[in-house]
């Protein structure tokens, strides 16, 4: 016991008295450090922190932002846009949404990874070609498939017609608006997915496949059994960024299907803010709105944590 | 008492929270120079939707050029902006302390900033205007009775149709009430074997709905608001322009829901698609760049919307200054200049648009451009949308009802009457 004890003080005494030179150079490290997070921090703060706090608090707000008053809220706000019909159906429009364009594109686009992970011929061309409609502008991408969606001129019903068919008013019908801005959608959200999905394709040892093969595994059990499983980090990643992605989609909408579209059939959250801050100048019931955005995507990135992320974090 | 307590404490933390939301620009407006002198001076900052594109930069470019001369000690700052972002950069400068000087803004928008003092009064009197522009013209720019907001130009809809397509119908002239364009309609209306739509008889769907819907309204005897500021717009009057709007599409299907829409990359009438429409006059441009023999050999005519009375749709852009500009005079003195006949010619010439002032209608721009020529004709006839404070709140929710109407999920009655409650509800949040 006794031993112990000295050997503790001792022990103490070496490291209490530090050498001041190392101590000084510690605090001008720190400095040195924290001089080069400055700018990276003063941003984040001013452009992210700010805007964020200030969300949070004019959500509980009467704000006229024309008169420049403001009166507490309380709820209000929330309980005028659950009470707003439109707003409502944004809400499940953005469900619909998101559901269409990112299982089911996930689905797609594993399916082209593992097709593009093959030795085939023009492999890169096939690659860039997929990965293409994203890195181009989502306006040019949407005024092109206007006019493809035309009624009466339009590529669709233009080859509808050769069979026989009558072809909808795609972006005019409201039945047929919200499948037209998804289908745009998938095929502009399918390149990064999929790049995505090769990149850790190709991180999959080989030798799981030889061994699957002595063991005579067929393609499709090869498949189920190690390519999926295996994919499980990436499709988490991919399920987090594409659903944050698909909840915050505005532009294509925004583009083929002006004010909401037809009858309001392909309104959704973020459109819903933009009309409610900045066509009714009406800030605070579009805070109220985003926070409600907020949430949900906070509960789903949790549900979706829950989901995959424990096997991801374990692979 | 308790409202104007909390009111108070909340001032400066919706100062803090806006300016952390909107992000605010650093600096200020340039110290003030209105000068005793007469002389006006100082940097005025100019946000303008009317000026698109590289050619409506040059125009204006050389419109502020003339004004430099004039007023050689002020500098216009310009922020070129389009409609459809306008309502943006108004709000987030507004918000953030800084209002442009001169705003040029639509019809409909003088009583929601007038009513909350975001504008300044000008120093014009109505009678005055009304000696150099029809008194419709003016009414937009005037909120209980002080004058916030001079015309530079005006974006009229009406009647447009095609002459050759009538004659070979047999239509010697336009429709002059309702059952007459739904007649006509019906006659004009052409389907192929499969029953596919391949010309309308009207089209009433390549303008916004709202504004296609509003003139039919006035022209049946209705009103959007009553004097006293109520909704008027579910009037029977009103309920008989979407019914006439509804029967077209549903009963008579003298065009289909979907057929085309506003901004569609070729305009049914130049093509041959549409026999008539209800179209702004700057549809005119639109046919001459798609097919311009029809302008040239005259085959396009225009008529007014009649029913009980004609109408004709008036909108257009107005100039006003923040009520909170740096320099009140500079910026007065750029309002007047802007919508002088020089001026708003090169803008009206620019756009194909109809010029505000009534000495106008002599310029060769209007000689040769026959929708603008039609409107000033018919200016007497012309009607505005807006009226009350709370019109912005309104504007946007007219084309979800009216759809709802053409599309049969609410009878036009049903359809005007949610609209109506909630833009009352509207009105009454003030």
């Amino acid at each position: 016991m006794t031993t112990t004890l000295e050997s503790v003080s001792v022990a103490s005494a070496n490291r209490a008295p530090r050498p001041p030179r190392r101590r000084r150079l510690g605090a001008d490290r720190r400095r040195a450090a924290y001089l080069m997070l400055a700018p990276s921090v003063i941003h984040l703060v001013w452009w992210i922190g700010l805007p964020v706090v200030a969300t949070f608090g004019l959500a509980f707000t009467h704000y006229d932002v024309i008169a420049g008053t403001i009166q507490w809220a309380g709820l209000d706000n929330f309980r005028e846009i659950f009470a707003d019909d439109i707003w409502n159906r944004s809400i499940w429009h953005t469900i619909i949404f998101t559901f269409f364009t990112v299982p089911v594109a996930m689905a797609i686009a594993v399916f082209i990874a593992v097709l593009l992970n093959q030795q085939i011929r023009a492999r890169a061309w096939y690659r860039a070609a997929f990965f293409m409609p994203h890195i181009t502008a989502t306006v040019a991408i949407a005024l092109v498939w206007m006019w493809m969606f035309e009624p009466t001129l339009g590529l669709f019903n233009l080859l509808l017609d050769r069979v026989g068919v009558n072809g909808p008013a795609w972006l005019s019908d409201p039945d047929w608006a919200m499948p037209a801005v998804i289908l745009v959608s998938i095929w502009k959200g399918i390149g990064l997915k999929m790049l995505i999905y090769l990149a850790a394709l190709q991180n999959i040892p080989h030798d799981l496949y030889e061994a699957a093969d002595l063991d005579g595994a067929s393609g499709l059990r090869r498949f189920f059994a190690i390519t999926l499983p295996l994919l499980k980090p990436a499709t988490f990643f991919v399920f987090i960024v594409s659903m944050i992605d698909a909840f915050q989609v505005f532009d294509q909408v925004y583009v083929l299907t002006p004010d909401g579209g037809p009858a309001n059939s392909t309104t959704v959250m973020t459109y819903e803010i933009y009309r409610t801050a900045f066509s009714e100048f009406n800030i605070s019931v579009a805070c109220a709105q985003s926070l409600v955005l907020f949430a949900f995507l906070l509960v789903l990135t949790v549900i979706g944590r829950r989901l995959t992320g424990k096997d991801a974090d374990e692979a | 008492m308790m409202t104007e307590t909390r009111r108070s404490r909340l001032r400066p933390l919706a100062a803090v929270l806006t300016a952390a939301l909107l992000t605010t620009g650093c600096g200020g407006p340039a110290p003030s120079g209105d000068g005793d002198d007469g002389k006006v001076s100082g940097t005025v900052r100019l946000l303008t939707p009317i000026f698109e594109g590289a050619d409506g930069k040059t125009v204006l470019e050389k419109q502020l050029a003339d004004f430099k001369s004039k007023h050689p000690d002020v500098a216009v700052e310009v922020d070129y902006t389009t409609y459809a972002k306008l309502n943006e950069k108004l709000t987030t400068s507004i918000a953030g302390g800084r209002p442009y000087d001169v705003m040029l803004m639509g019809v409909g928008w003088i009583p929601p900033f007038a009513a909350k003092g975001a504008l300044a009064e000008l120093d014009e009197n109505k009678q005055d205007l009304t000696k150099r522009y029809n008194e419709r013209v003016v009414q937009p720019g005037i909120y209980q009775d002080k004058v916030y907001g001079l015309p530079i130009m005006l974006d009229t809809r009406f009647g447009i149709y095609r002459k050759d397509i009538f004659a070979q119908a047999g239509i010697t002239a336009p429709p002059s009430n309702f059952t007459e364009l739904r007649e006509m309609a019906r006659k004009l209306t052409v389907r192929d074997g499969s029953g596919k739509l391949t010309r309308a008889g009207v089209d009433i769907l390549s303008n916004d709905l709202r504004q296609t819907f509003l003139p039919l309204m006035w022209a049946n005897g209705g009103e959007l608001f009553t004097p006293d500021g109520k909704p008027a717009f579910n009037s029977p009057q009103a309920v008989g322009a979407l019914q006439l709007m509804t029967d077209i599409i549903r009963t008579d299907k003298s065009e289909d829901f979907g057929f085309t829409q506003p901004g569609a990359t070729s305009l049914p009438l130049a093509q041959g698609r549409a026999a008539m429409m209800v179209g702004h006059n700057n549809h005119l441009l639109a046919i001459e760049e798609q097919a311009p023999e029809l302008v040239k050999e005259d085959k396009i005519g225009f008529f007014m919307i009649n029913n009980e009375r004609p109408a004709m749709f008036q909108g257009g852009t107005l100039a006003t200054v923040s009520a909170k500009s740096q320099h009140p005079a500079a910026a007065k003195a750029l309002v007047r200049f802007l919508t002088d006949e020089q001026a708003s010619l090169a803008a009206n010439e620019q756009r194909g648009n109809v010029p505000a002032l009534n000495g106008l209608a002599d310029s060769d721009y209007v000689k040769s451009n026959k929708a603008a020529q039609f409107a000033m004709e018919n200016l007497d006839a012309a009607f505005s949308e807006g009226g009350v404070p709370a019109w912005l709140e309104i504007r946007g929710d007219f084309k979800a009802a009216i759809e709802a109407a053409l599309l049969g999920q609410k009878t036009p009655q049903q359809a005007l009457d949610e609209l109506a409650a909630k833009a009352q509800a509207a009105i009454a949040k003030g």
